[in-house]
Formats: structure tokens, C-alpha cells, sequence
């Protein structure tokens, strides 16, 4: 039987992967910024959250979503990207040691 | 999920919030942009369905501690490196069922046979383009992953075309990686398609079909399915992980325009090239057909009813309303009517150009706004109704009106896309949509002997 010797027909990986930022060693104390996509509901689900956080970790701080640009715009990945890279900044510059986003993917 | 990635980068320890279907899509678009260990905290089940009490059940019983978790817990993990992976390796030998089942289980297949891309064959298909073997064609989003000539040979090869068409392969893959067409989006639950509109003297160089059944017959499936497994394997699109649609796909395909018919600009005319260079256009579309067939009544003549068809049809389809909702900055969507020869006739001899055929459907394509405040409030709710979308003005002020007023459901005009193709001898028009993408059209490069070379394979076929 003829053997087929064959190149793979996959794509070529170029992005270098980087290590994620240090874990926080405790949430107490500490600023948790809210970032929402603006769809799948985080309009409800944050609000659970929230109360979880002040409930269980009632000296965490929380920055609700609303401080945050949250309405779905300009699908290009460029835009995408860049309003990302802002909402990140505008945590840092909220003072936020956290980030919790959502929701979907 | 993006500005999670962001977040980790500037050194914010980031957890991200999912649904069960959309988890490893997180990871692989976090991949994509340098962060492969995403932390998540994952919703089971689909969230739209789900009432406030489950919801809240869920999130406190399932979603609170992985969140905790994700900000709290130290990374053990290391990131992983670039492999020194070259496209010209050999990555595995066997029999042609034995090729094939190997390729099924790396996901590279598309559930047919596949024909096996060895190094010999590939050679065939290096041969019709003077790009180098290793060149890199363009990055593909959403993994970012290089294309060069070499895996777009492997693709080709294993979807069934022939090495001469290899040039308008590599401007399609080209396309693929424009940020205009955003392939970045297209692994929607929806079922985003793509599909190619090929234009220019490469159409009957290479006997691509434009006339009656065209996206079934001469090499058009060939090549359509080769696009479908390019967007699968370079792209890296996987099934059920980041390319989601929700009952499947069906396959790629590919359209050539009927030139010698068209009473228009022809389609690559309309995107600023000459007639006689050859384009490839790639597009998206969520769903194929109904196709009508215009007739001319007593009361009205057939491009009447035809055009009439057109603003009939256009606010069935969901996709078309849905993205100019989602804000501001609203969303692609990309709308084409393909019309076959003897409707395209009768407009143009009606004095329509494509320009008034696109006003035309803009202006008449309408719904109550009943209808559509209905349908977008309860499909995909973004917490703002339509009136609070209108106000803030996301939406245009029309759709402040009164509840039967008929409102416009296109975004703008230039949206639309017009293709003559087809049965000539049919009076049939369709229209397809699809979301997040503009056509993207690029030149057919050519390899300098392609003439000759076309030539030769002829004779050597004859002689065979």
C-alpha cells in the first residue's frame, strides 16, 4: 500500500505568551473593578457579584461597570483591541488591583 | 475577555466571567494575544435563557468562589514558548485512510476525505505563484496564526483544487487577514459563512462558474471548500471551541460574477479596480436563499415586484437589524443580492443602476416598529429598550415613533452588495446576510508565465 508523507496544513503560532500578573495574597483591603461587555446580562449578574463580594469580603471595594465604557461598539479588532487596552488603563488609573469581566467570552 | 488580557499585562490580576459554551473561546482568543493561562470563572448553562432567581443561584453557588479563586490563587504555571515548527515538515506517513483519520483527529478535517498534501504535490501548487514557499501571506485572526503558500498548498490540496489556483487562494487568504473583513468575529453562534465573489479574466482562465448552479459545479466547490478549510486550519477555527455556530455550517462557497451579461459595473469595477484585473472578494453570510422569482402582474412589472421581493425579504432576516442596534459605533453587517441575468436586465432597462437598487431597498426596507422592538427586546437584550436607544441616539429618531410606524431596518445603503450571476434563463434573485464583515476584495496576482503555463497544462492534458 502507497504511504503518504504529508505537511500539516495548520497555521503558524507567532505570539509570544506571557506570564499573568501576580494573585492578589488576600481581597481585603483591596479595589475590584467591574468591566462589562455590555451583553449576556451583566446588567443583573454584576449586582449579584457585588453583593457576594459585600457580603463576604466587606472591606473589598468594588468599582461597578458603569465607571467603566460598557455599551458594545466598533467590532473591528483594532477598535476592539485599543478600547480594551483604555478600559485597562482607566482600572489602573481608578486605583483598581483587580478586574473581573464579563461576561461570555 | 480582551480587556481581562489587557488588565493581566499592565500586572492586574484579572478573572473572567463565562458561559459554558464560550469558555475555551476565551482561552483560545486570550492565547491569541500572549495570555494562555486565562482565569475563568464559568456560568454553566446559556445565561440568556436562565430567570433572575437562577441566575442568582448559580452565580452565588457556582460562578462567587471560582471568581475568588482566580484573583487569589498563585500562578503554578509557566507560559508556554514558540514552537520552531516549519510548514515544510513532514508530520506524519501512512496510508490515504490512515492520512485521513490522522487529520480528523488533529481537527484539521471537515468531515469528507480529504486528499493527502505530500511534499510532491505541494511542489505542484508552489509552482503557480512566485511568492516564496515560507512568505508570510498575512497573520489570521482570531489566533493570529501565519499563512504562507506552504499550508495554503496543504489546504488546497486537501480540499480538491488544482495547483493553478493557487494565486486566487492566496489573495483570498490575503483578504482573510485584512482587518476590514474582521475574520476575528466569525466563530459567532450564529454560523458566520464566508464565500468568495471571483472577478476579472481568472474566471474563464480557470473555468470558474458563474452561470446556473455555479456554486456547485466546475471548480467552484473546490475552492469554496478550500476557503472553509483555510478559515479552519490557518485561521485556526475549531468546532464547538471558538467556531460556534450553533447547528453547524454549511460549507464555504464560491460565486464568479457573469461579466458579459452584467447591464452594470461589474463587482470589483464598483471597489476601484480595472475590469481586466482579476479579484477575489471575500464575504460572510449567515443563511442561503429563499430565491424568488419576480413576475410581472397586471398591476406591476416584474423589476417592480422584483425590487418589491427585495424590501419583503431583507426584514426577515434577523442579522440585518440586530447589529445596528448593538450601539453607537453599530456593528458590520453586510447584505448581497445576487440576481440572475434576466432580472438584472429588467432593472438596469427600468433605469436602475446599483446605486438606486441600493437606495431603493434602504428607503423600502422597513418594519413596524412594534415588530422590531419586539424581536430586539427579546432576542440578545442589551439592557436598553429601543426607545432609550433612539433617545440616547444609538438609534435614528424614527424609531421614536408610534408603534405601527414603519421603520427602515437597514443601516445604510452602503451595505448592500449586488452580483449578477446564475441561471440565464431564470428570473431568480436572493438575498444573504451576515454579520461583522465588509467585503474585502484583492488583486489576483499572477505568476509571470500563468499564460503559458495554463497553455502547457492544456496540451499536456490533450496528450493525456
Amino acid at each position: 500500500m502507497e504511504k503518504l508523507a504529508v505537511i500539516s496544513p495548520a497555521g503558524v503560532q507567532v505570539v509570544e505568551q506571557k506570564t499573568l500578573a501576580p494573585r492578589l495574597p488576600d481581597l481585603a483591603g483591596k479595589t475590584v473593578a467591574e468591566i462589562w461587555n455590555g451583553v449576556f446580562k451583566g446588567d443583573e449578574t454584576f449586582p449579584v457579584v457585588r453583593e457576594m463580594f459585600r457580603r463576604h469580603f466587606p472591606r473589598t471595594k468594588i468599582v461597578p461597570y458603569t465607571e467603566f465604557p460598557f455599551f458594545p461598539g466598533d467590532d473591528r479588532p483594532h477598535a476592539q483591541h485599543e478600547v480594551a487596552r483604555q478600559i485597562a488603563a482607566l482600572a489602573k488609573e481608578k486605583g483598581c488591583d483587580a478586574i473581573i469581566s464579563g461576561n461570555g467570552a | 475577555m480582551r480587556p481581562a488580557v489587557e488588565a493581566e499585562k499592565l500586572g492586574i490580576p484579572s478573572v473572567v466571567i463565562t458561559t459554558s459554551g464560550f469558555t475555551t473561546l476565551a482561552r483560545i482568543l486570550a492565547k491569541s494575544t500572549g495570555i494562555d493561562n486565562l482565569r475563568i470563572a464559568e456560568y454553566p448553562g446559556p445565561m440568556g435563557i436562565d430567570n433572575s432567581a437562577e441566575m442568582k443561584a448559580k452565580l452565588e453557588q457556582r460562578v462567587f468562589d471560582a471568581v475568588v479563586k482566580g484573583l487569589t490563587e498563585p500562578e503554578n504555571t509557566v507560559p508556554t514558548r514558540l514552537g520552531s515548527r516549519n510548514p515544510a515538515d513532514i508530520v506524519f506517513t501512512g496510508s490515504f485512510a490512515q492520512v485521513n483519520d490522522f487529520f480528523n483527529d488533529q481537527e484539521w478535517g471537515d468531515g469528507l476525505p480529504l486528499f493527502a498534501p505530500t511534499r510532491e504535490r505541494v511542489e505542484e501548487f508552489l509552482a503557480y505563484t512566485d511568492r516564496k514557499p515560507n512568505e508570510e501571506i498575512g497573520i489570521l485572526p482570531a489566533s493570529n496564526l501565519r499563512a504562507v503558500p506552504l499550508n495554503i498548498a496543504a489546504n488546497a490540496i486537501m480540499a480538491g483544487c488544482r495547483p493553478e489556483h493557487m494565486p486566487l487562494l492566496i489573495a483570498a487568504t490575503e483578504a482573510l487577514a485584512d482587518e476590514k473583513c474582521n475574520l476575528y468575529n466569525i466563530g459567532s453562534t450564529s454560523a458566520i459563512v464566508p464565500f468568495l465573489i471571483v472577478n476579472g479574466p481568472i474566471v474563464r482562465d480557470l473555468g470558474i462558474e458563474f452561470a446556473g448552479q455555479l456554486i456547485s459545479r466546475g471548480p467552484n466547490p473546490a475552492i469554496g471548500r478550500a476557503i472553509g478549510l483555510i478559515v479552519k486550519n490557518i485561521a485556526g477555527f475549531r468546532p464547538g471551541k471558538n467556531y460556534m455556530g450553533t447547528f453547524g455550517y454549511p460549507f464555504a462557497f464560491a460565486l464568479a460574477e457573469d461579466e458579459s451579461t452584467t447591464p452594470w459595473e461589474t463587482f470589483h469595477v464598483e471597489q476601484g479596480f480595472d475590469r481586466n484585473t482579476s479579484t477575489v472578494t471575500v464575504g460572510v453570510t449567515n443563511n442561503w436563499g429563499p430565491t424568488s422569482e419576480p413576475s410581472s402582474t397586471k398591476d406591476m412589472t416584474a423589476a417592480e415586484v422584483a425590487l418589491e421581493l427585495l424590501c419583503r425579504e431583507i426584514p426577515k432576516k434577523f442579522r440585518v437589524y440586530d447589529f445596528p442596534t448593538i450601539g453607537p459605533k453599530a456593528e458590520t453587517v453586510m447584505v448581497t443580492l445576487v440576481i440572475s441575468p434576466p432580472i438584472a436586465k429588467l432593472l438596469a432597462d427600468a433605469g436602475y443602476s446599483k446605486r438606486d437598487i441600493r437606495q431603493h431597498v434602504y428607503q423600502h426596507a422597513r418594519m413596524s416598529l412594534r415588530e422590531f422592538t419586539w424581536i430586539t427586546e427579546h432576542t440578545f437584550p442589551r439592557g436598553m429598550t429601543v426607545r432609550q436607544k433612539a433617545e440616547a441616539g444609538v438609534l435614528p429618531k424614527e424609531y421614536l415613533g408610534a408603534p405601527d410606524d414603519m421603520v427602515r431596518v437597514l443601516k445604510s445603503p452602503d451595505i448592500v452588495h449586488i452580483v449578477v450571476c446564475g441561471d440565464p434563463n431564470r428570473n431568480r434573485l436572493m438575498s444573504f446576510e451576515g454579520g461583522h464583515t465588509v467585503p474585502t476584495t484583492k488583486e489576483i496576482k499572477l505568476p509571470r508565465d500563468w499564460k503559458e503555463r495554463l497553455a502547457n497544462k492544456a496540451r499536456s492534458t490533450e496528450t493525456a
